[in-house]
């Protein structure tokens, strides 16, 4: 190819790329403007098409209203001060607004030492799930060994046994944490350490959680597992076999081509996994028992300095309070919901549940 | 698999499988380092399924059959007692039977509600529209948002707000539905229609009870989003040039298309109604589990419960699989 035959090309790239920018027309007969509409108005086609769509507006509208409603009065109940509240005229922006109770519950209810506890714990948990989740994922979706389809069998299993039936064995297990005996036969039978005999207690620990969520096994991760096992089953073969031919590994090409290209799907499953443990109640009730080691379900509780027996809307106030203590623990989720939410109906779209 | 090996008595053939020749044996070699690769994948999963996960199902088994005693040095004691903690929660507890009828039964009904609302809001949300983003982010909130605690302190306010009807609501459940549609208007809108009492009664206790049924919802409207999205839109568009009309087109093709998703989200939906804070039979168990002697005594009722769920569970499973479509797939 000499240096002329070259440069045409060249040219001819760049007049390509000039012509798309401008629209490409097409010019084909089209039927009059005005007989398009007449058959459009004659079979009724038109009429339907906004009705429905006016329809569909409005039944969307309503419902967004009820997810959002109970959120706005919250927090404009937030804001209301008792004189509120006793007020006919008040319905929901309040006369007499304060921040008395974002104070007193800052100030009575450990909220930032809660708040971080919680941090830690749900973070340190949601990416052990996430990493998890998609490891046993990527082996069920892509390797075929011996036991395999037991092995999804027993991720369905533990999908559907609710760990609420489980509550006091999984207490007794991390109370006395044990495995198989060993510990115990251990101590029995060393004469060095006989007679010092103690139990492992995990409880007040992050160690449950953590060792739930290394194998898996935490909060709706079967659910993770599936999904995360559907997404690497749509993942074309040939993107790792061409790995494999270049001499990488398994678990390189996992690192390297599988995960970059997940990132929706397990930005998803961070999503939910950190959500839900941190507004989770029946782990962090279960296994944090001591009054020391304060957590977001600790601080739902109304301040000593806002209660009062006197009051006539004392009751009403009270629920104001714990709604503003919800409100003060979800403001981390809406943070992350808001730059996180358009990963999550892209992942779940790509991830071809259907199998 | 040795495609060297040439046809011949059988004893030959065998001897010619045996030594493999050095491609495959190559090929053999890569299957099994993929092998060992996969249980690697999985083995954290395998680990504590084995050494935490079987202990725990098998010890709560255990517990259903004895009683506890925690000994004041530490450790505890295990009474052997037989079904006594069952034939406890059946016939001496008064108040476990009644809570389990009725939980099963608003189970039942829960089922249909919430899996033909995710379907209905999921086709909605998947057409294309403008402001489908927006519609989407807030309908999904609830799943984020609105679970465990929030769930929970929602689920009081709804008791302070009935024992004091005052003209401020604090965000309880059915205020917001109530706003929109009183419900002795629904109720006169459907006796008109010479419909059955019982029927007109669940419908009005859906439209009352929206906001939770749309709290409850999410994930199947994720599931069914992504169902919808796995219909190849050239069926569609053969539909329209058929002449199908909307009608048409969902009963034939997105209802069959869909219809495995139907299964899974009725499946999901009774799991995920273990963990929901409405839930009567749960949190009359963890009101069991506090209470002295009574932690083996839950463990029998809630592995009663479970029972019964699964029960449920297959029974729904074998009804809808009996409508269930699946597409012929080259795999």
């Amino acid at each position: 190819m000499n240096s002329a035959e070259l440069k045409k090309e060249k040219k001819s790239l760049f007049s390509s790329k000039k012509q798309k920018d401008e629209k490409i027309r097409v010019e084909f007969d089209r039927t009059d403007w005005k007989d398009r509409w007449k058959i459009r108005l004659k079979t009724g086609s038109f009429i339907v098409n906004i009705v429905w769509r006016i329809f569909r507006f409005i039944l969307l509208l309503g419902i967004s209203y009820v997810v959002i409603f109970p959120f706005i009065s919250k927090i404009f109940g937030s804001f209301m001060s008792p004189q509120d509240l006793v007020d006919v005229s008040v319905k929901l922006i309040p006369k007499y607004p304060t921040l008395n109770i974002y104070r007193a519950i800052i100030a009575e209810n450990y909220y930032f030492a809660a708040f971080t506890n919680t941090a830690i714990l749900s973070l340190s948990c949601a990416l052990i799930q996430m990493l998890t989740c998609s490891f046993v994922g990527y082996g069920l979706a892509k390797f075929k060994f011996r036991g395999v389809k037991l092995i999804f069998f027993l991720v369905v299993f533990t999908m559907v046994v609710p760990h609420e039936t489980l509550q006091l064995a999984m207490f007794m297990k991390f109370r006395y944490f044990d495995i198989f005996g060993i510990y115990r036969f251990l101590m029995d039978n060393i004469p060095a350490i006989r007679g010092k005999y103690a139990y492992i207690n995990l409880i007040n620990t992050f160690w449950p959680l953590g060792i739930l969520s290394f194998g898996g096994l935490a909060f709706k991760n079967g659910l993770y597992i599936f999904v995360m096992r559907q997404f690497f089953k749509g993942v074309p073969d040939e993107l790792e076999e061409a790995a494999y031919v270049d001499g990488s590994g398994p678990i390189k090409t996992f690192f390297r081509i599988i995960l970059p290209i997940s990132r929706p799907m397990m930005i998803t499953i961070f999503l939910f996994a950190f959500s839900w443990q941190w507004t989770d109640t029946f782990y962090t009730n279960m296994f944090f028992t001591s009054q020391g080691l304060y957590l977001m379900p600790d601080i739902v509780s109304v301040p000593e300095s806002l209660n009062s027996t006197t009051f006539v809307a004392q009751a009403l106030y009270n629920s104001a309070i714990t709604n503003t203590c919800g409100l003060m623990i979800i403001i981390p989720l809406i943070i992350v919901y808001c730059f996180c939410q358009k990963f999550l109906v892209q992942g779940i779209e790509r991830s071809g549940i259907v199998g | 698999m040795n495609r060297e090996a040439t046809p011949g008595t059988p004893r030959k053939a065998a001897k010619a499988m045996s030594v493999p020749t050095k491609r495959a044996r190559h090929r053999q070699s890569l299957d099994k380092r993929k092998a060992r690769a996969g249980w690697l994948f999985v083995l954290p999963f395998v680990l504590v399924f084995v050494l935490v996960y079987v202990p725990i199902i098998a010890d709560s088994i255990n517990y259903s059959f004895n009683d506890i005693v925690i000994r004041k040095g530490g450790g505890y004691t295990l009474q052997w007692v037989g079904f006594q903690n069952y034939s406890d929660a059946l016939f001496t507890d008064a108040n476990f039977v009644p809570t389990l009828t009725s939980g099963i039964q608003k189970l039942i009904f829960d089922i249909p509600a919430i899996v033909i609302f995710s379907l209905f809001m999921a086709i909605l949300l998947n057409q294309k529209m403008r402001g489908r983003a927006v519609f989407r982010a807030i309908f999904f909130v609830p799943v984020i948002l609105a679970t465990g605690l929030i769930e929970e302190i929602d689920l009081s306010n709804t008791m302070t707000s009935y024992m004091e009807s005052s003209g401020i609501n604090m965000g309880g459940d059915t205020a917001a539905a109530s706003q929109i549609m009183s419900a002795v208007d629904f109720q006169n809108l459907f006796s008109n229609m010479k419909l059955g009492e019982e029927l007109v009664d669940y419908v009005v206790g859906i439209v009352n009870n929206i906001y939770d049924v749309v709290n409850r919802s999410g994930v199947q409207m994720l599931v069914f989003l992504a169902g919808l999205q796995s219909i190849s839109p050239a069926i569609y568009e053969s539909c329209a040039i058929e002449g199908a009309t909307a009608w048409e087109t969902f009963w034939k093709v997105t209802f069959p298309m869909i219809s495995p998703m139907i299964l899974v989200n009725a499946v999901y939906t009774v799991i995920d109604s273990f963990t929901s804070a409405s839930n009567t039979v749960m949190s009359y168990i963890s009101v069991v589990y506090k209470e002295a002697g009574g932690t083996t005594l839950s463990a029998a009722m809630s592995w009663m419960y479970f029972l019964l769920v699964i029960l449920v569970i297959s029974i729904v499973a074998a009804i809808l699989s009996a409508f269930v479509f699946y597409q012929r797939r080259d795999s």
